[in-house]
């Protein structure tokens, strides 16, 4: 059960993308708030905005207008460096198509957020540590077996549950998966799914950008967008009716 | 940490990267085996040159020499500043000679040569003298006195020359020219002189292709060598055995040089207890210190007309010019390794937008700007030091094999890259300086981090959402 307090709050978004002289406009006002150990899932159809928004949530990208606030307080003007740290501690990503770094081995991509962390110094001193923890993590992800190996060396599902273990790697407040399974057949992706729920349930707050609305089930609320905007929000006691009876949006 | 491992995979991983460490390994062992040859060649002739010459030489402006160089000799070490520093000074005589003798086959050859009067034992004290002798008693205490056997050889030759001489003499005819003087009815055994060696010899190669002397002067063998009287500037002349080859390995002496005894000379030109130099060999040749006894000599000498010159003075335009050559080759040759920038700035570029996603994910990871641009800085320098010590150990394993290695061009291509008749040396001379291959790989690294800048930068300031979607 997920709490009241929102712990990521979006106010009023707007964002524009640019090519030469074309203006293509992808988030045109949209406000909403993430509570503590919430699952979230925003479906929505391809264009809708919903990728792009998760992307100023996790404040890889900057809105042309509104505001990102976590805990209450404004994260998407801070500086630079206290960006990377939020990208690096706070927020986890999962991304469609994994994105896992194809020069390092299974374990090395797990690791990497803690790499990103320490210096050579600390991540000498941590080393055992951290090499225990994203063992841990391959384990509950049940890829103890490819622990070695590289990502081309992997399925897809793998490289999902891959990019999960490193996601969670240095334990972050909010995980946000942007079509998690949009790559993946139905019972590799029902599998992510139900470890997303499995982590939501250990208290981990999670956004999920899906267009499988078949998939959303495990979602504590819906939020549909449409155009760049919230069309609908389903509260939590309504989002198990309402999947049964809207279709699915592609 | 992920810079590091990131770039050590790259290293691995990226065969584009391997066009980078070659050009600059090529362009560093280029720099340390032209380095290494001309340094060689440098340090080789300054050798030969300074074991050749005295660390200091006093000399008069003109072929009359100077008069009393024993007492200016007792006047330098009596010197309080000068005694302490100055270990050997001997005096010669030298002029110019015209050198007449004659080939195996009979035709006489005359060519111009330079004499110098010395005396054997005290200039072998200066150095530079012995130990180009060729004869192993001339290298212990060297001498023109004729061996014995030679001298006996020689009398038995004037013996029967004088026994098949006419024995009258031409009749006078106050109409006629003068006729030639008289044969001589004494035998009179010549003076020995040692004779450089090329003046004796030419270079030529046999049929296996190995450059050889080929001597067409031998110790026995007579020479007339004419000059100027010093108080008169009348021809004299007079015929010198050669008792022995110089040999220093510097054609200008060897091919030039004719020593004969200081007290002969002085007494053929009638120069009587008259030098043209004092040569003076320091216990210790500082270049600083060398100047400032320089101009001590000077001062203690102000009214005499003499030229005092360090040995490096003396030779200064042919180190400069060498100085010159070197600096400017280095200058070219480092454009090579500048060409190698650009080409790791091409492949940089493309490893960048080859890795554009993968910047994307680093950076959602939380990884810096800063991070980012380390890492490819980082690619950089480890593609220079990786390239640099590659072509470090190729240019040193050239440098150390270079004589196989011209022979094996040479046998490949059928030209001969180093032509020791042109040379002199036999063999290429090479010097390894640590410094030189320090500056080299330093400049290599350098112009690697240097080129690979643009790119880094690049890579740091893309947008994290635009790289992730880039295809």
């Amino acid at each position: 059960m997920f709490g009241t307090e929102p712990i990521l709050r979006i106010d009023n978004l707007h964002k524009t993308y640019r090519k030469h002289a074309v203006e293509v406009p992808v988030l045109r006002g949209v406000s909403l708030s993430v509570a503590l150990a919430e699952f979230l899932a925003v479906v929505g159809m391809s264009g809708s905005g919903k990728s792009t928004m998760l992307h100023l949530m996790g404040i890889l990208d900057s809105p042309d207008q509104g505001a990102v606030f976590l805990d209450g307080k404004r994260i998407d003007d801070l500086p630079a460096k206290q960006r990377d740290k939020l990208r690096n501690g706070t927020f986890g990503y999962i991304f469609q198509f994994y994105h896992l770094l194809p020069e390092l081995t299974m374990l090395e991509n797990v690791m990497a957020p803690a790499m990103i962390q320490h210096s050579i110094m600390g991540w000498m001193w941590n080393r055992r540590t951290i090499r225990k923890k994203a063992a841990e993590l391959i384990e509950r992800v049940g890829l103890s077996h490819r622990i070695t190996h590289r990502p081309r060396e992997l399925s897809g599902g793998e490289m999902q549950r891959a990019a999960i273990a490193r996601a969670l790697m240095n334990d972050p407040r909010v995980l946000l998966a942007d079509e998690p399974t949009g790559n993946l057949d139905s019972a590799n992706g029902q599998q992510i799914i139900a470890l997303l729920r499995e982590l939501n349930r250990d208290g981990l707050t999670i956004v999920m950008v899906t267009h499988h609305v078949e998939l959303t089930h495990e979602a504590d609320r819906i939020i549909r967008l449409t155009d760049g905007k919230v069309e609908t929000e389903t509260p939590l006691e309504r989002s198990s009716a309402v999947q049964e009876s809207e279709p699915a949006t592609v | 940490m992920y810079k590091a491992l990131l770039c050590w995979r790259y290293l691995r991983t990226r065969y584009l990267a391997f066009a980078c460490i070659i050009s600059v390994m090529l362009g560093v062992a280029t720099l340390i085996v032209v380095n290494s040859v001309m340094s060689g060649f440098s340090e080789k002739l300054r050798d030969n040159l300074h074991a050749l010459m005295a660390d200091i030489v006093i000399e008069s402006r003109g072929l009359d020499g100077f008069f009393d160089p024993k007492g200016k000799m007792d006047v330098i070490m009596k010197d309080p500043f000068l005694k302490d520093r100055i270990e050997a000074m001997n005096e010669t005589l030298e002029t110019f000679a015209m050198m007449q003798f004659r080939f195996p086959n009979g035709e006489q050859y005359t060519r111009p040569v330079k004499l110098i009067g010395v005396r054997p034992e005290a200039r072998a004290e200066i150095g530079g003298f012995k130990e180009y002798l060729t004869q192993e008693g001339n290298r212990q205490n060297p001498t023109f006195d004729l061996p014995p056997q030679m001298k006996a050889h020689f009398l038995e030759i004037e013996k029967q020359a004088l026994e098949r001489a006419p024995a009258t003499e031409f009749p006078a005819n106050p109409e006629l020219p003068p006729p030639p003087k008289g044969v001589e009815t004494e035998i009179k055994i010549p003076q020995g002189c040692f004779v450089g060696n090329l003046i004796a010899s030419f270079r030529k190669k046999d049929a296996a292709g190995e450059t050889k002397d080929h001597f067409v002067m031998n110790p026995g063998d007579s020479v007339v060598l004419t000059t100027i009287s010093g108080a008169k500037l009348t021809p004299v002349y007079d015929r010198f055995v050669v008792v022995d080859y110089f040999k220093s390995g510097l054609s200008e002496y060897d091919g030039n040089y004719i020593f004969v005894s200081l007290d002969y000379l002085q007494q053929l030109r009638t120069m009587p207890n008259r030098v043209t130099a004092i040569q003076v060999k320091l216990k210790s040749y500082e270049q600083e210190d060398a100047k400032k006894i320089v101009a001590r000599i000077e001062e203690l000498f102000p009214f005499e007309n003499l030229k005092i010159a360090t040995w490096e003075d003396k030779q200064g335009p042919l180190l400069a010019a060498i100085r010159i050559e070197k600096g400017i080759l280095n200058v070219l040759l480092f454009m090579i390794v500048a060409v190698a920038g650009f080409g790791i700035l091409a492949i940089f570029s493309m490893i960048v937008a080859e890795k554009t996603r993968d910047i994307g994910i680093l950076k959602s990871l939380g990884a810096s700007r800063l991070g980012v641009l380390q890492i490819f800085l980082g690619y950089g320098l480890l593609l220079g030091v990786v390239g640099a010590g590659l072509g470090s150990a190729l240019g040193i394993w050239i440098t150390l094999n270079i004589n196989s290695v011209e022979k094996f061009i040479a046998k490949v291509t059928g030209m001969s890259v180093f032509d020791p008749s042109v040379y002199y040396f036999k063999e290429i001379p090479t010097c390894i300086h640590g410094s030189m291959v320090g500056m080299v790989n330093a400049g290599a690294i350098g112009i690697a981090v240097l080129f690979s800048i643009m790119p880094a930068f690049r890579a740091a300031s893309l947008h994290p959402v635009r790289a992730l979607r880039y295809e």
